[in-house]
């Protein structure tokens, strides 16, 4: 057991053939346990002709594994009172587990047989083939997955990893084999590039000893990169979709944007945290719900990833609108990048930012989510401790220079999504 | 019967002489600390005219009290780095705030500043209704609400359940401040509300702080029962929508008891086999149900053989008789007529044969793995002392937890027997309309 825990450090350890190994201390008090294998296996590595294949791999892996078929794996997590779930993104796919602590070891070779040896049964791989095509039809028809992907079709060149959404397309998913499943599987979920992650109530040789047992057969592997197409000039102008029969239209501004791994990212942070980041206190809440009572959600994100990023500003508003969203979305984020944020907004969205951090030590689970993100950036063991440091030496002139290449406005894109009647020119 | 209890913290409680209850659950090593009001008033308080009060009234609780200003709760909140919400039910809202353990006193006194005296004025209540008109298209945008809504309409022609939270559209364009400010005065006071306050803080300064705050405002509150009596259905009822959407959609509705009916944990019961969890008692991380659960009886009828690519159903515990629902997302190819009999026949089939005493087994099991990992956080905790205790009371949560575990495999199939009547049924299904952009 840990005597005084510290989850807000990570400790890097050694795992087998390579793999990258972090365990956490769990927060104080807590009885669970969470692990996330991470292995570089996003839709960005999707062969021409066999979109969707990442996404669906990583959506069959906890189906079944090694002697377990899908029945007998949901009967031994629910006897354990614990739960497995998977999510994929351009770069990386992972799977998570979490349950009770004191059964972490058990949970722990679980985590490895369903990561290391799923098995693709052809009726698991039917019944999710038929769920992705329903997928793929609400994406194209509900107007906030709609907008989404259209936003990221014109951001994006064709090549692009983070052009897609992962989904594939009706005939993509069909040609997609058992075969080239199982082919995608035993290359990208290996070591190289591979990364586990344990909020664990155990000391890190003990950790390194039960990984190197149970995922000592993973296999090696090696990570590489796409390169990336240069981004396209989008042109101005608003790309709107008619979804006739809707309620509302959703609003989407976005491009380009830095990697996590940029050194203008605490900067960029703030930036984005000032727009539409910040719950409640973010300029975009302010301007379009509070003031101009235009919106219920009104946010901006900004995703920083290894390979590189994107922005987006985005509202749902009534078909009436939806041209002075726009305009709002537009002037915010122009004014972002061009006008130093007052001190004094600055430093209360930064003292919120820092000031959260205990609330993302509640349960294990929140723990967990900070040391997987400070793993897969490779960040310094004691990252969230520095972090509050690293925010407080932000100027506002370094926010305005950050914003500028955060929210890169060559790439950017407007799309609108919904009811327009006549209105959608 | 044995006397199984789900590991609850230690809680510390007392009523302030205005009739306000308060519950502490402190925990020393909790880096946070978290305020939860809850109050015994939700959409089934509400008439037609005004529907779509209590939750417009929650949002207007943000809006502005004698010592907070429009907008200077959220920022007292999130500049201290706090999480703060609400959210509206049926048959209660809940308002609640985590902090960093040091910052307590700053939700105590915001909650004592607008637990009767929030000024919810005219100005606001006209910029706010965009708003809230804005968030009920945003949810009129997935057929799963309009489906659910028009459920409702069709299964209650007396009882309030027959609106939604959100309220019609035609009310929140109506609806004037002086008749939110009324609805806010008559039933938002300390006898309709619970104070719950966990995590780290001294429990004896806290409940002295409690009482100073708390302990002058006026005793106050109407009741808050409804004396509506839903009469029985005499046959089925059904709607058959249509609209934009991906594959049909198939929602049945089936009259369920009340809370505090004996049958409940027969019905929650029924729901875990068929949907595969109660939200009440759900293993995980979060509050609420998974997607996917493919040992139960839904999945494996449905989804397994095609005909769905969702399957679930859900009992939603209630002061008043709800209902008991069943929902279906149908494959691509898949027509409603038969996704409908193949979840009629399997619904059947657990009224003639009843669960198997291996499912009764894995199920007592889920139930017990997740009450040993329920309160895990100081907003979990919170959460849940409060909902039980809105419900009826932190103890009410043993009880359940005990009773379910006594659920025999025949109470089980006598419940579906007795649930599933045709005469009782209520059907909404959806069809996508043709023709949409790709």
């Amino acid at each position: 057991m840990i005597d005084r825990p510290d989850p807000l450090r990570i400790e890097y350890a050694s795992g087998p053939d390579g793999l990258a190994l972090v365990r956490q201390d769990p927060p104080a008090g807590a009885q669970s346990f969470s692990a996330t294998f991470v292995a570089p296996a996003g839709w960005g590595f999707d062969p021409d002709g066999r979109e969707g294949l990442a996404r669906l791999a990583n959506h069959l892996v906890p189906c079944a594994a090694g002697r377990l078929d899908r029945a007998a794996l949901a009967q031994r997590l629910d006897r354990a009172g614990a739960t497995v779930s998977q999510q994929c993104a351009p770069e990386s796919a992972e799977v998570t587990i979490w349950g009770p602590a004191g059964d972490w070891e058990d949970l722990l070779g679980l985590l490895a047989v369903i990561s290391l040896e799923p098995r693709f049964d052809s009726d698991d791989i039917a019944r999710t083939r038929r769920q992705f095509a329903e997928r793929q039809l609400r994406e194209a028809s509900q107007p906030g997955h709609r907008a989404d992907r259209e936003l990221l079709r014109t951001v994006f060149p064709a090549g692009h990893p983070y052009r897609a959404t992962g989904l594939g397309d009706a005939r993509s998913i069909l040609r997609i084999t058992r075969r080239d499943i199982v082919a995608f599987h035993r290359r990208r979920y290996t070591s190289g590039g591979g990364l586990l992650v344990a909020t664990v109530p155990a000391r890190r040789e003990k950790l390194e000893a039960v990984v190197r047992r149970r995922f000592g057969e993973i296999g090696a592997g090696g990570e590489r990169a796409p390169t990336l197409p240069p981004l396209r000039r989008a042109g101005g102008g608003v790309t709107s979709i008619s979804l006739p029969g809707r309620s509302q239209v959703e609003v989407r501004l976005g491009g380009g944007s830095i990697a996590r791994g940029d050194p203008r990212f605490p900067a960029a942070f703030l930036a984005n945290e000032i727009l539409g980041g910040r719950p409640l206190l973010q300029r975009l809440f302010q301007h379009i719900r509070e003031r101009g009572g235009l919106a219920y959600h009104a946010s901006s994100d900004l995703e920083a990833m290894r390979w590189g990023g994107y922005w987006v500003a985005q509202a749902g508003t009534s078909a009436r609108n939806w041209r002075r969203v726009v305009r709002l979305l537009s002037e915010e984020v122009e004014r972002i990048r061009r006008e130093r944020p007052p001190v004094r907004e600055v430093s209360r969205i930064r003292e919120s930012a820092i000031g959260e951090l205990p609330l993302a030590l509640e349960t294990t689970s929140d723990a967990h989510e900070l040391a997987v993100e400070a793993a897969y950036h490779r960040l310094p063991e004691d990252h969230w401790r520095r972090w509050p440091g690293q925010l407080r030496a932000v100027t506002p002139a370094e926010i305005v220079e950050a914003a500028g290449a955060a929210f890169d406005a060559a790439s950017e894109a407007t799309i609108v999504a919904g009811p327009f009647g006549s209105d959608a020119s | 019967m044995e006397r199984a209890r789900v590991p609850r913290p230690p809680t510390r409680r007392f009523t302030l002489p205005n009739g306000l209850r308060v519950l502490l659950a402190p925990n020393a090593e909790s880096p946070t600390s978290s305020v939860w009001v809850w109050y015994r008033v939700g959409s089934r308080n509400e008439h037609p005219g005004i529907t779509g009060a209590s939750h417009w009234v929650e949002h207007m609780l943000f809006e502005g009290s004698p010592r907070y200003g429009k907008g200077e709760i959220d920022r007292a909140v999130v500049s201290v780095g706090g999480g703060l919400n609400a959210f509206t039910d049926s048959d209660f809202t809940a308002y609640y705030t985590t902090v960093p353990k040091e910052h307590l006193d700053v939700p105590l006194d915001i909650e004592s500043d607008r637990m009767t005296r929030a000024l919810i004025t005219d100005r606001e209540v006209e910029r706010e209704r965009t708003v809230v008109l804005s968030e009920r298209e945003g949810n009129e945008n997935w057929p799963e609400f309009r489906v659910e809504e028009e459920l409702y309409q069709l299964a209650f022609r007396v009882h309030p359940y027959r609106w939604d939270a959100l309220g019609r559209r035609e009310d929140i364009e109506a609806m004037r401040g002086e008749e939110l400010r009324t609805y806010y005065r008559r039933f938002y006071g300390t006898r309709n509300a619970i104070l719950v306050v966990a995590g780290a803080f001294a429990p004896g300064a806290v409940e002295k702080d409690v009482r100073r705050r708390f302990g002058p405002l006026p005793d106050s509150g109407e009741d808050v029962a409804v004396r509506d009596r839903e009469p029985a259905p005499r046959g089925e009822r059904r709607a058959e929508l249509e609209g934009p959407g991906t594959t049909p959609y198939l929602q049945l509705g089936f009259p369920a008891p009340a809370l505090d009916d004996p049958r409940t944990p027969a019905t929650i019961l029924l729901d875990m086999l068929l949907g595969g969890e109660t939200r009440m008692f759900a293993v995980g991380s979060s509050w609420g149900r998974s997607s996917e659960h493919p040992t139960s009886q839904l999945y494996r009828g449905l989804v397994d053989p095609g005909f769905a690519v969702r399957a679930t159903s859900e009992w939603r515990p209630r002061v008043d008789p709800g209902l008991f629902t069943v929902q279906a997302q149908a494959s691509p190819r898949t027509d409603l007529v038969r996704l409908e009999k193949e979840a009629l026949r399997l619904l059947a089939r657990l009224g003639t044969r009843g669960p198997t005493e291996g499912e009764m087994r894995e199920a007592r099991i889920r139930l017990r793995r997740a009450a040993s990992l329920a309160y895990e956080g100081a907003s979990r905790t919170g959460f849940r002392l409060g909902y039980f205790s809105v419900l009826r009371s932190p103890e009410f949560e043993d009880e359940l937890f005990r009773a379910l575990l006594g659920v025999s495999r025949r109470d089980v199939r006598d419940r579906a027997d007795e649930l599933f009547r045709t005469e009782a049924r209520v059907v909404v299904t959806y069809r996508p309309t043709a023709g949409e952009a790709r």
